[in-house]
């Protein structure tokens, strides 16, 4: 058979949209959410989102196949498939730089965490795979593919490409998804996991495929034992990067506070903090709290934490009788972070920022671009095992 | 041992310690290891994000134009990614009477939608009303500025930045040095930042250099060329010394020649009394042609730091055969645009645009064609071409590759192929394009060429940072490696000076081109005469 001659071919051939065949059906549901080869023509609703995110041009659907009760030979026939379909469209050359296996029970996380993937696509193309086990369910691979299209930046021409596959995997191939990611994964890059709500099981087959991970410990801070989740992440990124999006989030507040410590008369109090507090939900004020106790060598009861809808720390010092506040807080109904420093002997520093933007994207695309071991947030986290 | 300094071994000290996000602090008292003070602990594993240390920006000029159009955004803007210091002040100087509070409404008007951080900036932001020449101007600055460094702590660390005319450059400088402003103080730091047109010819750069120097060292002199702060630009030198490929074909034995194309769509707009002073060969091509032509010819670097890569580009730059008086003709070709039409306007040709003289003898096109004697480059042509109202907007480093030894096809099965090239896209449409050839589908035999481009993307959502942003940044943060040494600037005016002084004589042609098109048909003779043409970009 020649390469020609996949589903999607025949599909089209057939005059419509291209579908799978054994079973396969148009328009099956699109595991993120939505069926996005309705976003096909030119108003579709993810061009609509364009002017959403900040004027950058969100990707466009370029082709897409989908199929119910398909199999793998399939899904990878597809693919090569929709490029072809596509190449008059200059699809032909690839840019990439990863390939993202997303696992996810579905529903809202699942169609986010697609968004942000595609969101970042122009300046981190890669191959997104979203995983969604059903180990309960029947027996069978529902599967869509979907080529995409994004412009690099305003102005500048050469669009990017890249491909989005979804698989709910339902039966006992639920447990052995690295089986199922193995075909999908584009030769020499690294193989990226994205946990977005959960904590991985350290035991789970499918790590064994990870270059890194990324999670996020404040979407999971609601769940079981946190010190004891906390240790099975540290255990993880002992082998591989493990990249937590709740950290990346904070990096503002930390940079801010770090700051303050810059100036030579600002620096000296760093070794007479006495006593810091956090202010914050969870998952962010445990690692914010392990931080300072690392990183100062506080003890456990020099540290106040307390619950707050928004982060804020405090870190009392002393230098040479002097006496220093240092704050990095956000203001009730501002937009702003502040940062001050204030001592008893008059003098004062003070930096605002704007906000940062803690949207799913921002953080997704800050560590993709940071897949490397972090020892800061490795110590924050193993103090913060023993304050959760 | 305090329970902080045990935390820092613990940490392993010396990675605590010299890695602040200050460190890019050439000769901070942090890096000259005074000992005392407390590495910033909690800086750590954020070393990849580059602050400026504490310390002072003063902007001569900062009434003007460029303050207001460029420097003032592009702070706001380090302001906003959170890269400038709390201890962060702005003290303007200019001869304009204005108040503290006439500048800091200034500041904010030049930024009109600025975030939170830049109101906290211009309430530490002074302005000194004053002439150049007038020695109270300075001793006003030296007082605001120790009273700065008692109420603001900012370390006696002062970055001078001339956003004046090039002619005031050296009489502030000689300033500043009277009242030992030129001079670090306290530990501090001292830079003077300047912009091009750094002189109008290789005297002229040569009598502002030595006067600089009679101040300030050349350590302390930081030269802009914003084209090196372009990531591309940048860019180059990962493509080259990051890829072990491409390498070993960067030379003569596999290089046919080189074309740089620096072109612009744009007329001299309001800039007609500066540009008849200037030309396109002192504002592009003795500045950015050089820069970009240096980092493609250069070997590599020992380091990738500021004296490693600086030291290869000069060598590079003096490896280019400076063209005897008697060769330019035969080596060179200037042009200025008559009317025509760009991007579907009509426009006014050169002489006709506002500020101009209309018998105008200024270039507005330079095509050249440079040799190299060096091992790497000998025999290679360096073929560059730069101009105004040209077609499309676009700056390129091509690399035309020698044709295959042997074309094993039929000739007619090879109409459509071409040696290959590697083009490096700098502006706007940043990367790189590999063109080969490659089998047209089909039953029959025929080879055609095809283009692989690869576009570089933001490490982050963001746009990469401007040039301008990147560049002050560095500068306060005392990193030069994207600024240009004195004996760069000296040996980029020496290479251009031969085509000044027989254009300066007037008998040289000029020859006209309509707006819109690629340049004079002299320019396309002179590749021609060696059998090549240009690559349309």
């Amino acid at each position: 058979m020649s390469p020609s001659a996949g589903p999607a071919d025949r599909a089209d051939r057939r005059g419509g949209r291209p579908v799978g065949e054994a079973g396969a059906q148009p328009g099956a549901r699109w595991p993120g959410g939505e069926d996005p080869s309705s976003a096909d023509r030119p108003e579709a609703p993810a061009g609509e989102k364009a002017e959403r995110a900040g004027g950058q041009h969100q990707p466009q659907v370029v082709k897409s196949w989908s199929g119910q009760r398909t199999s793998l030979g399939e899904v990878l026939a597809a693919l090569p498939s929709l490029r072809r379909q596509a190449a008059g469209r200059e699809a032909g050359t690839r840019t990439a730089v990863m390939t993202i296996v997303i696992v996810s029970n579905g529903g809202e996380e699942a169609k986010a965490a697609l968004e942000s993937v595609r969101s970042i696509g122009a300046h981190h193309p890669c191959r997104a795979v979203l995983l969604q086990p059903d180990p309960d369910a029947t027996p069978a691979i529902d599967a869509s593919a979907c080529l995409w299209r994004a412009e690099p930046r305003s102005g500048a021409g050469h669009p990017v490409f890249f491909e989005e596959l979804a698989i709910r995997v339902g039966g006992q191939a639920a447990s052995h998804l690295a089986s199922i990611v193995g075909p999908f994964v584009l030769a020499d890059l690294p193989v990226v996991i994205w946990f977005p709500t959960s904590l991985p099981d350290p035991a789970d087959p499918l790590l064994r495929v990870a270059s890194a991970l990324v999670v996020d410990t404040r979407a999971a801070s609601g769940q079981g034992d946190l010190g004891h989740a906390y240790r099975a992440l540290l255990d993880l990124a002992s082998s591989r990067p493990v990249v937590d999006l709740s950290w990346v989030r904070l990096q503002p507040w930390r940079e801010l506070l770090a700051g303050l410590f810059e100036p030579e008369h600002n620096r000296r109090f760093l070794e007479g903090a006495r006593l810091a507090a956090v202010k914050g939900k969870p998952g962010p004020r445990f690692i914010l709290g392990g931080w300072l106790m690392a990183q100062l060598d506080l003890r456990a009861r020099e540290l106040q934490l307390a619950d707050a809808r928004h982060v804020e720390i405090s870190l009392s010092a002393s230098f040479d009788g002097e006496e220093g506040i240092f704050e990095v807080k956000r203001d009730e109904g501002t937009r702003a972070v502040w940062a001050r420093a204030t001592f008893s002997g008059g003098l004062s520093h003070t930096q605002a920022l704007p906000l940062p933007d803690s949207s799913l994207t921002n953080a997704l695309a800050g560590a993709v671009s940071y897949l490397r071991p972090d020892r800061t947030w490795e110590r924050a986290l193993s103090a913060a095992a023993t304050l959760a | 041992m305090s329970r902080r300094s045990q935390a820092a071994q613990a940490k392993g000290g010396a990675d605590a310690g010299g890695t602040t996000p200050a460190s890019g602090q050439a000769g901070s008292p942090l890096e000259q290891g005074h000992g005392e003070l407390p590495p910033n602990v909690l800086a750590e594993g954020l070393e990849a994000v580059r602050r400026a240390p504490a310390g002072v920006l003063v902007v001569f000029g900062a009434s003007g134009d460029l303050t207001h159009r460029k420097l003032l955004p592009a702070l706001e803007q380090l302001s906003r990614r959170r890269l400038l210091p709390a201890a962060f002040a702005i003290v303007g100087v200019a001869r304009t009477e204005m108040s503290d509070d006439g500048f800091r409404d200034l500041m904010a008007s030049s930024v009109p939608d600025a975030g939170p951080g830049w109101a906290e900036i211009i309430k530490n932001s002074y302005y000194i009303a004053g002439d150049y020449s007038h020695p109270d101007t300075f001793t006003a600055l030296q007082k605001k500025l120790s009273e700065l460094d008692e109420s603001l702590g900012t370390e006696g660390n002062r970055t001078y930045y001339l956003a004046t005319v090039p002619d005031v450059f050296g009489e502030v400088a000689l300033a500043l040095g009277k009242v030992g402003l030129n001079n670090a103080s306290g530990g501090g730091t001292a830079r003077l930042v300047i912009e091009k047109p750094f002189g109008r010819d290789r005297a002229t750069a040569r009598e502002l250099d030595a006067t600089l120097h009679q101040v300030f060292d050349e350590d302390q002199i930081y030269r802009i060329d914003h084209y090196l702060g372009k990531e591309t630009v940048q860019n180059v030198l990962a493509l080259r010394f990051a890829n072990a490929i491409f390498e070993p074909l960067w030379n003569r034995n596999y290089i046919d020649h080189v074309q740089v194309t620096v072109a612009e769509t744009v007329g001299v707009e309001k800039r007609g009394n500066f540009y008849e002073k200037a030309g396109a060969l002192r504002d592009i091509v003795q500045n950015h042609v050089m820069q970009v032509l240096s980092l493609t010819l250069m070997e590599p670097p020992g380091s990738v730091d500021a004296e490693g890569i600086r030291g290869e580009k000069v060598k590079a730059l003096r490896s280019v055969v400076v063209p005897a008086a008697s060769e330019v003709p035969n080596i060179a070709v200037r042009g200025q645009y008559d009317s025509g039409w760009v991007e579907g306007n009509a426009v006014p040709g050169y002489r006709q645009e506002e500020g101009v003289s209309p018998d105008s003898q200024t270039e507005t096109y330079v095509a050249l064609r440079l040799s190299v004697d060096n091992w790497r480059w000998a025999g290679v042509p360096i073929y560059v071409r730069t101009g105004k109202r040209l077609p499309k907007r676009v700056t390129e480093v091509a690399l035309q590759f020698k044709a295959v030894p042997h074309l094993a096809f039929p000739k007619e099965a090879a109409l459509g192929l071409n040696p290959n090239a590697l083009v490096m896209r700098i502006q706007p449409d940043e990367g790189v394009t590999l063109r080969f050839g490659a089998k047209v589908p089909g039953q029959a035999f025929v080879v055609r060429d095809v283009l692989m481009d690869f576009s570089y993307g933001a490490a982050f959502l963001e746009e990469p940072p401007d040039a301008y942003e990147r560049l002050l940044l560095d500068a306060m943060a005392g990193d030069p490696t994207l600024f240009i040494r004195s004996d760069e600037v000296d040996t980029a005016w020496g290479i251009v000076q031969p085509l000044l002084d027989v254009w300066g004589e007037g008998s040289a042609p000029l020859a006209g081109y309509a707006a819109g098109t690629w340049g004079p048909r002299a320019a396309d003779a002179l590749l021609e005469r060696d059998g090549r043409k240009w690559r349309l970009p």
